[in-house]
Formats: C-alpha cells, structure tokens, sequence
C-alpha cells in the first residue's frame, strides 16, 4: 500500500501500474474530471467512472530543466517536462518527454505537436512513481 | 456608495530588514521583531498596543509567540492567508481591514520573515505547499519551473515577445541602483548578464529569477481616524481584493485555456477596480510582484495596463521608470532587484513612495497598486493612496 492510493486519483496511479492510462469521468454526465474528485460541478453528480484513454496527446506546454532542483536527482540533466492535453478528453496531465536535440525534427519542443507516450517511472528517494513518458509522434 | 475598505484604513509605519541569504545577524524571529519596532517607532505607537497580526505565504512565525518580545498586553486577532506563494500578500491588507473595520482589533501588524536558518529555501517551501507524485512525476519541483511551463506558452502559443521581459529586468536594476536598500545598489546592470545567464528551466535564465533574501518586513495598519494621532503622514489602503474564479486554482495545469499564460488576476483586479472606482489610468505606480519576469509581463495585462497584443509598446524601460515614466515599476528595484523577502518589500516601498520617500520618486504619484504573487493558485492586489481620491 502506498500514498497514492489514498486519494481520489488512487485508480489513476493503480492504472498506470498496470500499464493503462486511466482518467475520470462524471457516472451521470460523462463530463471529463480532472483532477480527480467527488462531485461533479457541472450535474451536480457525485461519483466517477474510470475510463481507458489511448497514449496520444497533444503538446499544451514545456520546459527544459538545467538546474539541478531537490527532488530531482535521478534524471539526468537537461529533461524536459510537458503539460500534454489527453487525445479526445481534453485532460492535461503533467509529465516528461523524451529530449527532441539532435533528433529528426526541430529541437525544441513544439506546442501543438502530437505526442505518444509510454509508460515509465521517476525514482524520488526510496519511491519509484509511474509516469507517463512522452515522444513526438513519428 | 463607497466601499467599506476605501480610504477607511491606512498605514502608519513601516520596517523592513534585509539581508544576503544565510548571513541574517539575527533569528528570523529576531528580525521579524526589529521590524515590528521599527514600524511602531515611525509611527509613534507603543509596540505594547498592537492586537492584531496578519501574514501570508506560510510564515512560521506564529504571532503569540512575539508577545513577549513586543510586550504585547492582548492579543485580540492573528490571522493568515492561505496559499503557499506570495499571491496572498496584498491580501494580508484587507484581512487586516477587515479586523479593523469590524472591531475585533485596532492595530495590526502585517508581516512577513525568513531566513534560511529557520525557514529553509523559501522557493522549497512554497513547493513543499504544492508538491504530489504527479509533480514530482514530472520533475517539475520548483517555482521556477512551473512558472516557466506558463511563459512557454505566452511566448510560443500567444507570440508575446520573449525579450519583453527585458525591459522590466532593466527598469528594476534601474531602480535598485539608487536605493541603499536595494541588493543592486550603485551596479551597473548589463542586460548581457541576464542574456548569458545559465539556464534554470527554459525559458528562464538565472536573472528571469527572483533571489531570496534574510530578512523581515512589517507594516502598521490602523483606522484612517487613528492615524491622527500618529507620527507618519498616512498611506491609505483604497481597495483590496484576493481570490480566484472558476477556470483558475490549483488544478495540475487544467485551468481554462483563456487563463493559462496569465497570472491569474482577471476577477482580483475587476474587483479592485469596480471596489475603487478607479482604472489602471487612476495608477501612479505599481509595485509588481515578480517572482520571475514573464509573471511579471502577465501580471501587468492582468491589470489592464496593457494586453497581449500590445504589450511590447508599453513594457518598455523608459516608460517602466521613475524618472518620467507613464507607468513606474517596481520604484526600490522590486524582488529582482530591491531583495526578495517573499515580497514584502513592495508594499513598503509603496508607502514610501506615496510619502515621498522613495529613492527613486514619482512625482506627483497619488496613488499605488501593489500586485501579489502572479501564478499562485490564489493572488490578490490592493491600491494604496496618498490621499483619499
């Protein structure tokens, strides 16, 4: 048992674990929920529904990380971080990308470009956390 | 009809204590007291006769234990408000107000310390208020970070000119170099050094960054009738408003699309102006929280000063300054330059400035705006006058 499955975005990271991507949807109106929470705003509803989404994003934001922060010091420097918006969801979700330098394409990042991601994790400490990884989109 | 918080408060004195990181002389505690003296001595009130303390940003200074040090005979109202950055500051002001104004206190202290020793990095803790396994996850730790996510997008998405931030980092050296106070005092500042920077997290350079301080800030806010009796020319608080709105908050980077790249002050800053009944042409100077330059720029369109479109014409040095500018910034130096005490410097050199005691005057300057902590799940702002309107 750990922490992340105290909170109400607990099937998030059992999804992950497992090799899916799962995000949150009202039980009455099917309206996204992001984050994670109780009671839908819109209806009014209170529970959620756990739906599979495929990996695909699109770009929202980046940045690439030069300094070396607490917390950080399993990646290696520079590593860029994403806000990606989930295919057909509308979701963001906070991650890492693979870095683009010297790649096939510009070397940056592109906002708006799509990405595909796969499933890895982040060492912080003792504690091993799934994250979803992304790439540019071949 | 009148707002109850226009015109009905004002400062009466203020201390500040500033120091390079990690060589603060004193305990934070210490310090804080030093400038809480000092605020009570300007204003000629016996520090026995503060009842009331109001910070922000997670300070650890929790006010009864300054009782001993202040000889504080009750202690009738201590408050905080919530949020981790430094969207709160301006806040502090009209949670002050409000204990005055309703009674429960008559003279309060809004403040805010820290030094390393005590409180840690400052950056690390406002992070430590945030930080989950999504977060972490990402690797995004710091301030810096999330904040650099945003201007990406203001630059890359919205086209904003990324050397817009330029000028505002400019316009702080300029200030800071004429104030004794100021970290950047008598230097000359090239903006090469901020071009050739090391990288913190793209697109920030180390000089797109606010650099904490030791230190502590304190100001004295009474009733408007009060300050009669008291030493300093007042500094009324005009309009106070802190908040958010739905599509903003703390939502993992899920705000509305419209408020991404801002700094989240669209309703604190309608509420301000429709509490006043002033625009952003009524503001003489602004004090701009910026904890790096980019929530700086979308601080300034958040206030009406300028827009996306045409923020590169206003955000200009000549026009960002003291001497002869139409929209005066950050008049000490500002976190950037003046020091980084989580801000608290601002609010104290809007009161100087509107008593004409600043290092760098705005002449004829009437009236301040002091923005909060851009990028904060919750901010605020207040407007501060000379006289009032």
């Amino acid at each position: 048992m750990n922490h992340r499955l105290d909170g109400a975005d607990a099937p998030y990271w059992q999804g992950l674990e497992q090799g899916r991507l799962l995000l949150p949807r009202c039980a009455h109106c099917a309206c996204w929920l992001w984050p994670a929470g109780h009671r839908c705003a819109s209806c009014g509803g209170i529970g959620m529904v756990w739906e599979e989404r495929p990996l695909r994003a699109t770009l929202y934001s980046w940045t690439r990380t030069w300094h070396r922060f607490g917390f950080t010091e399993s990646l290696d420097l520079p590593y860029v971080s994403v806000v990606a918006e989930v295919e057909d969801c509308g979701v963001r979700l906070m991650g890492r990308m693979d870095d683009v330098r010297n790649g096939a394409g510009p070397d940056n990042p592109r906002i708006g470009e799509a990405l595909v991601g796969r499933i890895g994790e982040t060492v912080v400490g003792d504690d091993r956390i799934p994250t979803i990884i992304w790439s540019r989109a071949a | 009809m009148t707002h109850p918080l226009y015109g009905t408060t004002a400062i009466a004195g203020v201390g500040l204590r500033q120091f390079k990181r990690g060589t603060a002389p004193l305990p934070e505690r210490s310090l804080l007291v030093e400038a809480i003296l000092d605020a009570c001595a300007e204003a000629g009130l016996d520090p026995a006769e503060v009842d009331g303390f109001v910070s922000y940003g997670d300070d650890k200074n929790e006010p009864v234990r300054l009782m001993g040090d202040l000889g504080t005979r009750r202690l009738s109202y201590s408050a905080a408000v919530w949020g981790g950055g430094g969207g709160g500051i301006a806040g502090a002001f009209g949670v002050a107000a409000g204990a005055i104004l309703s009674g429960q206190a008559s003279a309060v202290i809004v403040f805010r310390a820290l030094a390393e020793g005590a409180s840690g990095r400052m950056s690390a803790a406002v992070m430590a208020h945030h930080l989950n396994d999504h977060l972490l996850a990402a690797g995004l730790v710091a301030p810096a970070q999330m904040c650099a996510i945003r201007a990406q997008r203001l630059f890359e998405h919205h086209g904003v000119d990324p050397r817009i931030v330029e000028d505002l980092v400019r316009a702080s050296y300029h200030h800071g170099r004429a104030n004794p106070e100021a970290v950047a005092y008598g230097e000359d500042f090239d903006i090469e050094t901020l071009r050739t920077s090391r990288w913190i997290a793209e697109p920030f350079r180390l000089y797109d960054c606010s650099r904490e301080n030791d230190g502590a800030g304190a100001l004295l806010l009474v009733s408007a009738e009060r300050t009669r009796d008291l030493a300093k020319p007042p500094v009324y608080l005009l309009g106070c408003a802190q908040g958010t709105e739905a599509g903003w908050g703390d939502l993992m980077e899920n705000d509305a699309d419209a408020l991404y790249a801002t700094g989240g002050f669209r309703p604190v800053a309608r509420d301000l102006y429709a509490q006043t009944g002033l625009t952003p042409s009524d503001i003489d100077c602004v004090q701009l929280y910026e904890n790096f330059d980019a929530q700086g720029v979308m601080s300034l369109i958040d206030h009406g000063f300028c827009t996306v479109e045409n923020a590169a014409e206003v955000i200009r040095f000549d026009n960002l300054i003291a001497q002869g500018g139409k929209l005066p910034v950050n008049t000490a130096g500002g976190n950037l330059a003046q020091g980084f005490i989580h801000g608290i410097g601002l609010p104290i050199e809007a009161v100087r400035q509107l008593r004409g005691e600043s290092s760098n005057p705005v002449s004829g300057a009437r009236t301040c705006l002091l923005a909060g902590g851009p990028g904060a799940p919750t901010v605020s702002s207040a407007i501060f006058a000379s006289q009032v309107l």
